[in-house]
C-alpha cells in the first residue's frame, strides 16, 4: 500500500509517527527468503496436485473474530480454534474441498473387508511430526483412546460410536490400523478423518496423569506444540495473532517434488468487529475475508479490478435455515401437565400439528422477494439440509412447497378458517384468531430480517404473527428446556464433510436437534418411524446410491409434511487477494485455507 | 489516616463477598449455560453435552458450586477454570489486563492534558469566543458514540495510510529495533486512545473550568490583584492550586474506571485488551471466567475510590479521615 501524503498538519505527526515505522515494515524480508529443504522427502509422499507450482517464500495473513482457546484438537469446540488446530494436525484422511471427495493424508490406502466391518488403513512411510519422530500406528491408537476416554467425552466421540457402540481398533504392525464397527457404517473413511493425530510420544504422560484438556493450551511453548500437520507454530500472542511456519517435516510435496507448504508463514490476527477487518482488508493488512456481509458484496464486485483482489463466487453456502413449529410433548409430570399434552396452548397445536396449516404457512412465504430484499439478490432457494452447494448430497427434485398465496388461502379456506370479525386476520373454526409468535436469536441480523418478511407476508393470508427476537441463550433453553415458543427460525450447520449422516440429530425421533419434537422415546408419527429407518440406512449402507435414495426419502417425506418450513441460503463471496496463485475459495470450511498448503506468493505488490 | 485505610480495607471484604454472591446468582438465572453453543451443531449428541456439563461441575445445585467456588478462593486462591480455554482464569485475565490499562493510561493523558490547559482557557476567557468554541466542540465529541466515531477513525485510517486500521503491533513488531517497537506501539495507540479521551473530555474541561472561576471570585484573589500582582501571576500561582483539589478527587475516581472505559473501543480498533475476552466470557456463559472479570473490576474501583480519597486528604488540608 502506497502512502499517500496529507494535505493538513496532520502531516507533521504522520511524518514523525509513520515513516519509521512504515520503513521497517516495508523492510520485513521474509516475504523471499529463500528456502533449502534441510531434511531429506519421507519414503511415501503424499503427492498434492495443484493447478500450477509454485515457490518458496512470503505470508499470508487472515483476520478471525476471536483468537483460539486451545491448540488441543480434540478438545477445541469453537471455530476459532479448530481454524488454526487443522492447519496443525491432520489425520488419516481428508476432505477435498474441490471435489468434495475423501482423500488420503496420513493413511495412504484403505479397504474394505467383505464383511463391511473391518476396515485396513496402510498409513505413510516416512511421514513425521514437526520434531521429526515418525508417525505411526501407536499415535494412531494413542488418539483413539483418548476419543473414547469417559472423562474427557470429546465432541468428536459422538462420530466414533455406533447406538453407543465403539470401533474396535488395532495395529497389526506400524503401518497398519485395523477399525472394526460393530455394525457396518458407510462413513469409516470420512469420520477416522476427522479424528486428526497428536503426537502419543509427547501427549502421553500428560493424558495418563489426567491434566490432558489443558495440555496443548495457548501458552504451549511453541517448539513444545509437536504438529502432525503442514504448518507448526511460531508464536502465539494472546488476543491478537497466532504465527505459523512451515512445517520442515510434512509429507506433502508438489509434483515436481518439492516440499509444501510453500508460504514461509501463515498468520492468524484477531479483528473482532467485522467492519474494522472489512477495512483493514481494504488497508491491505488482511490478504482475505472469509466473511462478508451481503450489502458489501456490491463495493467489493466494482473495486476488484483496480484494488488488486478477486471477489470469488462461491455459490450457495452450506448452512441452512428454517422455521418449525414447536410439537413438544410434556415428557415429565409437572404441576398441572400431564404426560403427552402438547407443551403449547391445544388450541394452537391443533394448528400447528395440521400438515395443511403448516403447508399453507410455507406456501404463503415469498422466497424470491425475501432474496431480493434481504440478500440483495446473494441467495438461493433452498429445502434442505444439503444445500444447492453441497456437490454430493443435494437433490434437486424433492417436495417443496414454494409461494402460492392463492393456494395458501384455499387451505386454510378448506380448513373451515374466515375472517368473521372483519379485521383481515382469520378466525379457526372455533371462534380463535389465529395468531402466532416466532422467536429467533436477535444478535443475527439476517434471521430478524427473515421473520419480519415472514410476518408482513403471513398477515397476507390472514394469519396474525408477532414476532419476538431473543438473546441466543435464552432461545436455546426454550428450544430444549422449557419450551416456551410456538414457532421458532434458527439455522442449521453443515460440518465436513457434509454428509447428512452427520446430521442425523436432526432427523432421528430421538434427537436433540429434531427441533419440532426432540427426545421422543420412541416416534410418534409413522412418517417419523419411516425417517428413522432411513436414517439408518443412511448410515449403514455403504453403496453410495442406495444412501441417496434413502436420503431423498428423508427430504420428501420432511418437506411433505411441513415439519421444517425452508429458507433462502445465501451465496457465498469473499475477497482474495490476487497477489496468491492457487487460491481456490470453496463453500465448505474453511473456505479459504483448506488448500493453503500449496498457495504460493506471486507478486509482491497488491497494486 | 492508616486506621482509616485499613477500615476501607476491611469493608472490601463483605463487598467483594457481594459482588461475588450476586453475580453467581445472576449468571444462574440467565437462560442457558456455556454448553448452549452447541445447540446448532447437529453432530452433537446430548450424552456429551451431559458428559461436558458433568465435567464443567454444572450439574450441581448453584448454591453447591457457588461454596465450592468460594472455598477454592479462599483457601488456594483458586478462581476457577475458563471453560473454553481449560486454563485459569487469573492466567487469561492477565493476558488482557496489562493492555488494557496501557489503552486506558494513554487515554487518560490524553484526557488530563487537554482538560486543564483548555479548562483554564475557557475559564480566564470567560464568554469569550474561545470558550464558546471550546465548549461547543467538547459537548459534539461527547454526543458522538465511540462506535461511530471510533469506526469513522478507522475508515480515515483505511482511507490514507496515516494509521494502523486496529491492532497493537504490527506483524514484524518482533523483528524492529527498541525505538522502533516503542513508535510501532504508539502509533498503534493514537486512535483508539484518542477515541477513548476525548469522551471524558468535555465534563474535566468544564469541571476545570468552574472550579477556577469559582476560586476566581474568592476574596484572596481580589486581594492579591488588588495588590497589583500580575493576572498571569493571580492565575496560575493563586488560583489555579486551589482549583486544582476538586479535580484531584476526580482523577481518582478515573482511576477506577481505567479497566472498564475502554470496552468498546478494544473491540472496534481489535485492541487485544480485557473488553474482549469479558464480552467472550459474557455471551458465552464461561461463568468463572465472567466472575473473575466482575471481580478484577470491582477491586480496581474500589481501589481507585479509596486512592481518591487519600489523594484528596493529601491535597486538601482541610480534609482529615480520623
Amino acid at each position: 500500500m502506497t502512502l499517500r501524503w496529507p494535505a493538513f498538519d496532520l502531516r507533521a505527526l504522520a511524518l514523525a509517527l509513520v515513516l519509521p515505522v512504515a520503513a521497517a515494515c516495508g523492510g520485513g524480508g521474509s516475504e523471499y527468503t529463500p528456502y533449502e529443504d534441510p531434511h531429506p522427502l519421507p519414503e511415501e509422499p503424499l503427492v498434492i496436485e495443484a493447478e500450477s507450482i509454485g515457490g518458496y517464500g512470503g505470508r499470508f495473513v487472515i483476520g478471525q473474530a476471536a483468537g483460539p482457546r486451545t491448540f488441543n484438537d480434540v478438545m477445541a469446540n469453537e471455530t476459532s480454534s479448530t481454524d488454526i488446530t487443522t492447519q496443525l494436525f491432520v489425520g488419516l484422511t481428508t476432505f477435498d474441498n474441490a471435489t468434495q471427495q475423501t482423500a488420503p493424508m496420513l493413511a495412504k490406502r484403505w479397504e474394505v473387508a467383505d464383511d463391511g466391518l473391518t476396515w485396513t488403513f496402510e498409513l505413510r512411510r516416512g511421514a513425521r511430526f514437526s520434531d521429526g519422530t515418525p508417525i505411526t500406528s501407536a499415535d494412531v491408537l494413542f488418539n483413539f483412546e483418548v476419543a473414547y476416554d469417559d472423562e474427557l467425552h470429546p465432541a468428536i466421540q459422538d462420530l466414533l460410536v455406533m447406538d453407543g457402540r465403539r470401533w474396535e481398533i488395532s495395529a497389526p504392525d506400524d503401518y497398519t490400523v485395523v477399525i472394526r464397527t460393530p455394525a457396518p457404517n458407510a462413513m469409516v473413511p470420512e469420520l477416522a478423518g476427522a479424528l486428526r493425530i497428536l503426537p502419543k510420544h509427547v501427549l502421553e504422560p500428560a493424558y495418563r496423569n489426567g491434566t490432558f484438556a489443558s495440555a496443548y493450551g495457548v501458552n504451549t511453548p511453541p517448539d513444545q506444540l509437536v504438529t502432525s500437520g503442514p504448518w507448526r507454530l511460531r508464536q502465539y500472542v494472546a488476543n491478537e495473532r497466532v504465527v505459523l511456519v512451515r512445517n520442515p517435516y510434512w509429507f506433502g510435496i508438489d509434483r515436481e517434488q518439492q516440499r509444501l507448504p510453500y508460504l514461509d508463514e501463515l498468520v492468524f490476527t484477531v479483528v473482532p468487529d467485522q467492519d474494522a477487518a472489512d477495512l483493514q482488508f481494504r488497508a491491505g493488512q488482511l490478504d482475505a475475508l472469509d466473511n462478508v456481509k451481503p450489502e458489501n458484496y456490491s463495493w467489493y464486485e466494482e473495486n476488484q479490478a483496480n484494488g488488486g483482489f478477486t471477489l470469488y463466487d462461491l455459490g450457495p453456502a452450506l448452512n441452512s435455515a428454517m422455521m418449525w413449529f414447536n410439537l413438544n410433548k410434556v415428557r415429565q409430570p409437572a404441576a398441572g401437565r400431564r404426560v403427552g399434552d402438547p407443551q403449547v396452548d391445544p388450541v394452537k397445536y391443533a394448528w400447528f400439528s395440521n400438515p395443511v396449516f403448516r403447508r399453507a404457512v410455507s406456501m404463503a412465504i415469498d422466497r424470491d422477494a425475501m432474496i431480493q430484499s434481504i440478500f440483495f439478490g446473494d441467495a438461493v432457494k433452498n429445502w434442505s439440509t444439503s444445500t444447492p452447494g453441497n456437490k454430493v448430497w443435494y437433490t434437486p427434485d424433492i417436495v417443496k412447497y414454494d409461494y402460492n398465496p392463492d393456494e395458501a388461502r384455499r387451505l386454510l379456506a378448506d380448513l373451515g378458517w374466515r375472517d368473521r370479525d372483519g379485521d383481515g386476520i382469520l378466525e379457526d373454526d372455533r371462534g380463535n384468531t389465529v395468531s402466532f409468535t416466532i422467536k429467533t436469536n436477535s444478535d443475527n441480523r439476517l434471521r430478524v430480517a427473515m421473520a419480519n418478511f415472514i410476518r408482513d407476508d403471513l398477515e397476507r393470508v390472514g394469519i396474525r404473527v408477532v414476532l419476538t427476537p431473543v438473546d441466543f441463550n435464552t432461545l436455546i433453553t426454550n428450544l430444549r428446556n422449557d419450551f416456551q415458543y410456538e414457532a421458532a427460525l434458527l439455522g442449521l450447520q453443515t460440518g465436513v464433510p457434509p454428509d447428512p449422516a452427520l446430521g442425523q440429530n436432526v432427523w432421528r425421533s430421538s434427537g436433540l436437534t429434531h427441533w419440532w419434537n426432540i427426545n421422543q422415546p420412541k416416534p410418534e408419527t409413522p412418517e417419523e418411524a419411516r425417517i428413522d429407518r432411513l436414517v439408518d440406512v443412511l448410515v449403514a449402507e455403504t453403496d453410495l446410491e442406495k444412501r441417496k435414495e434413502a436420503w431423498r426419502e428423508i427430504q420428501n417425506i420432511v418437506n411433505e409434511q411441513c415439519w421444517l418450513i425452508w429458507l433462502p441460503t445465501q451465496i457465498a463471496r469473499l475477497p482474495v487477494s490476487d497477489r496468491f496463485g492457487n487460491v481456490q475459495p470453496s463453500v465448505i470450511p474453511h473456505r479459504i485455507l483448506w488448500n493453503i498448503d500449496r498457495v504460493y506468493l506471486k507478486s509482491r505488490a497488491r497494486r | 489516616m492508616w486506621t482509616y485505610i485499613a477500615r476501607r480495607f476491611l469493608q472490601i471484604i463483605p463487598l467483594l463477598l457481594g459482588i461475588s454472591a450476586l453475580t453467581f446468582l445472576l449468571l444462574q438465572l440467565a437462560p442457558g449455560d456455556f454448553l448452549n453453543q452447541m445447540a446448532e451443531n447437529p453432530a452433537i449428541s446430548a450424552e456429551t453435552i451431559e458428559a461436558m456439563r458433568r465435567r464443567f461441575g454444572l450439574d450441581r445445585p448453584w448454591y453447591v458450586q457457588y461454596a465450592i467456588y468460594l472455598r477454592n478462593v479462599v483457601l488456594h486462591f483458586d478462581f476457577g477454570q475458563s471453560f473454553s480455554r481449560h486454563q485459569p482464569v487469573f492466567t487469561v485475565l492477565a493476558e488482557g489486563l496489562g493492555n488494557t490499562l496501557l489503552l486506558a493510561t494513554a487515554a487518560a493523558l490524553v484526557t488530563w492534558l487537554l482538560a486543564i490547559p483548555l479548562g483554564v482557557l475557557a475559564a480566564v476567557r470567560q464568554h469569550s469566543w474561545v470558550d464558546r468554541v471550546l465548549s461547543v466542540v467538547a459537548f459534539v465529541w461527547l454526543s458522538i458514540p465511540e462506535i461511530l466515531s471510533g469506526l469513522l477513525l478507522l475508515m480515515l485510517a483505511a482511507r490514507t495510510g496515516w494509521f494502523p486500521v486496529g491492532g497493537m503491533r504490527s506483524i514484524d513488531h518482533d523483528e524492529l529495533s527498541m525505538w522502533g517497537r516503542t513508535l510501532d506501539l504508539a502509533w498503534h495507540l493514537f486512535l483508539p486512545a484518542l477515541v477513548v479521551g476525548l469522551v471524558p473530555l468535555a465534563s474535566r474541561m468544564r469541571q476545570m473550568r468552574g472550579s477556577l472561576l469559582d476560586v476566581l471570585r474568592l476574596d484572596f484573589v481580589t486581594t492579591a490583584r488588588a495588590k497589583g500582582l500580575d493576572e498571569r501571576i493571580v492565575v496560575f500561582k493563586h488560583a489555579l492550586r486551589n482549583a486544582l483539589n476538586p479535580m484531584i478527587t476526580l482523577f481518582g475516581y478515573t482511576l477506577g474506571a481505567l479497566v472498564s472505559g475502554s470496552f468498546i473501543v478494544e473491540i472496534i480498533f481489535s485492541w487485544p485488551g480485557l473488553g474482549r475476552i469479558t464480552l467472550d466470557a459474557i455471551l458465552t456463559q464461561d461463568q468463572y471466567l465472567v466472575m473473575g472479570s466482575v471481580l478484577m473490576a470491582s477491586v480496581v474501583l474500589i481501589l481507585g475510590n479509596l486512592i481518591a480519597d487519600i489523594l484528596l486528604a493529601v491535597a486538601d488540608p482541610r480534609i482529615n479521615y480520623d
